[in-house]
């Protein structure tokens, strides 16, 4: 059984993904404290609400305008670098999606690899500098071993999942090398880095919203 | 502090409102966007540029015909959003293309590049040219490599020129590049300044004391040394230019920019110095402009810019211009 991933369906996306993020708020917050400014989980925050708040709009876009506008309203909600990087992230997804009616497994792909890329490039950041990139990376690497192995829509779901769980895990051990982590005497080392913690979030809910939709 | 301001949260907006109300028969202002652009689009390849506040006359006082079609302003000392670029995009784009003209800072190269992926997608032709014109240090607190200062007015100029011309918008941007290629810069500071939303100087240079390369928003330089003269200075600037690249035998134009806060006395003395030591050095000054073209607030200090010129680079240069702060008849 195969996934397909429209428009609507990544509206339904994000507001589960804001439910998620929403339930964190203690976590994330403490995370960001510990080496930053402890303004992470207000900013995503305000991003997603202003996404739900126009999840009518957006649904009724093709996947790609869909993903434009998304890049727009994170870029301008979220502000600051985090604005821009998930902005570049889904203007690059648009890129990635144009022509496509929806997102099968292939697409999706595309779409993960796009931001990934658009991320490490806006940001001049590679794997291992303790960032966002340190979830997502893995988890693109990981969907691409899936592809290649050929295994069921459902086993894919959630080995990419797992892997963006593990890799946020992973920055515990990492020495900062950008951001204001990188200005303590420890460069954060001991402590998850909450923009790793909540890119995880999202690709756990992203793939559980695929899995969903192998059942259904 | 003392500041002829309103409100530190309102001086960027302020500021460019009182600056279309001075010339408003030929500037607008976006609200909102903090965006100075031409009155008049003409049909041709635009050239925007843009940055943080706190280096005026940068940008927006070179808006106008022969240099700038539009400038975009972030807070002080910070990058504008995405959003803003896009909104001077559409503007002055006529569908010949839009040249952004980008100092080398990490947070502006991230948001004119968010905002160039954003205006692509929407179908606009655009080209960059990023400007690394300080020799004083490989990297810095906020630039991968080379930083970009006041050799800047100088791309503004010579790509405004080509626009003008109606070169096509790769046409425009080889020469930008070249140009840019072509410049070198070096600084120093005598005083801090005071950022408005702070209130206090970020750092602090003893009574006798001065520091060189120091960054247009106080990042650290090379050195600090003790008071030098104006001969002194000269020199010690120009050195470390004139090793970077060679200008020798050639015909150059000269920048001697105050930082805001630095007499136009002061400049004229240094001016005639870097004079006379080009003139040693038979390099050959085709023209010169002393004045305070970027600036850093209130710091006391100085920049030398020199760019290397050929037949074309003259021309352009030469051209008629019509800004608030660059005016060529």
């Amino acid at each position: 059984m195969a996934f397909v991933i429209t428009s609507e369906d990544y509206t339904k996306y994000l507001a589960a993904a804001e439910k998620k993020l929403v339930d964190n708020k203690d976590y994330v917050t403490e995370l960001d404290l510990a080496t930053g400014d402890g303004d992470h989980w207000s900013n995503m925050n305000m991003g997603f609400k202003k996404l739900i708040e126009n999840s009518d709009k957006l649904a009724e876009l093709n996947i790609s305008d869909e993903f434009k506008e998304i890049g727009k309203i994170m870029m301008s909600v979220i502000g600051g670098s985090s604005g821009v990087l998930y902005g570049s992230a889904y203007i690059g997804a648009a890129k990635a999606s144009k022509g496509m009616e929806e997102l099968d497994r292939d697409g999706l792909y595309a779409v993960l690899k796009a931001m990934l890329e658009a991320i490490m490039d806006r940001g001049q950041a590679k794997p291992g500098f303790k960032t966002m990139i340190d979830s997502l990376y893995p988890a693109v690497v990981e969907y691409g071993k899936c592809l290649d192995e050929n295994v069921s829509d459902e086993k894919l779901c959630e080995r990419v999942k797992t892997a963006a769980i593990d890799g946020a895990n992973s920055t515990a051990d990492m020495e900062a090398v950008k951001g204001r982590a990188t200005y303590q005497a420890d460069k954060g080392v001991g402590h998850l880095d909450p923009g790793a913690v909540t890119m995880s979030y999202q690709i756990s809910v992203l793939m559980d919203t695929a899995k969903e939709k192998i059942l259904a | 502090m003392k500041k002829i301001i309103n409100a530190p949260e309102d001086v960027v907006k302020e500021c460019l409102e009182g600056m279309q109300m001075a010339y408003s028969d030929t500037l607008d202002y976006i609200p909102e966007m903090e965006v100075i652009v031409r009155k008049e689009i003409r049909d041709k390849v635009a050239v925007i540029s843009g940055g943080g506040a706190g280096h005026e006359p940068l940008h927006a006082g070179f808006v106008g015909r022969g240099m700038l079609d539009a400038a975009i302003s972030g807070n002080v000392f910070s990058s504008p959003s995405p959003d803003r670029i896009v909104a001077a995009i559409d503007r002055v784009n006529t569908g010949k293309g839009v040249l952004m003209v980008i100092k080398n800072y990490s947070g502006d190269i991230m948001n004119f590049g968010l905002a160039t992926d954003m205006a692509e997608l929407d179908g606009v032709q655009i080209d960059k040219v990023i400007v690394k014109d300080d020799v004083a240090v490989p990297d810095s607190t906020y630039s991968t490599g080379r930083r970009g200062i006041a050799g800047t007015v100088f791309v503004h100029k010579i790509a405004g020129a080509k626009a003008e011309t109606g070169a096509s918008l790769s046409e425009v941007a080889a020469i930008a590049r070249e140009a840019a290629d072509n410049i070198r810069s070096m600084g120093m500071a005598m005083t801090p300044c005071i950022l408005p939303a702070v209130g206090k100087p970020g750092f602090v240079l003893a009574e006798d004391e001065i520091e060189i390369g120091m960054g247009i928003h106080g990042e650290p330089g090379v050195e600090k040394t003790k008071v030098k003269t104006a001969k002194e200075v000269a020199e010690c600037l120009l050195d470390k230019i004139l090793s970077d690249y060679d200008f020798e035998n050639s015909e150059v134009a000269v920048l001697v920019n105050g930082l805001g806060g630095t007499p136009l006395m002061e400049l004229y003395i240094l001016n005639r110095e870097v004079q006379k030591i080009l003139k040693e050095r038979n390099i050959s000054v085709h023209r010169t402009l002393v004045g305070n073209y970027t600036t850093s607030l209130d710091m006391t200090g100085c920049s030398i810019t020199l760019l290397k010129l050929n037949d074309e680079l003259k021309t352009l240069l030469d051209a008629e211009c019509d800004t608030p702060a660059l005016k060529f008849y």
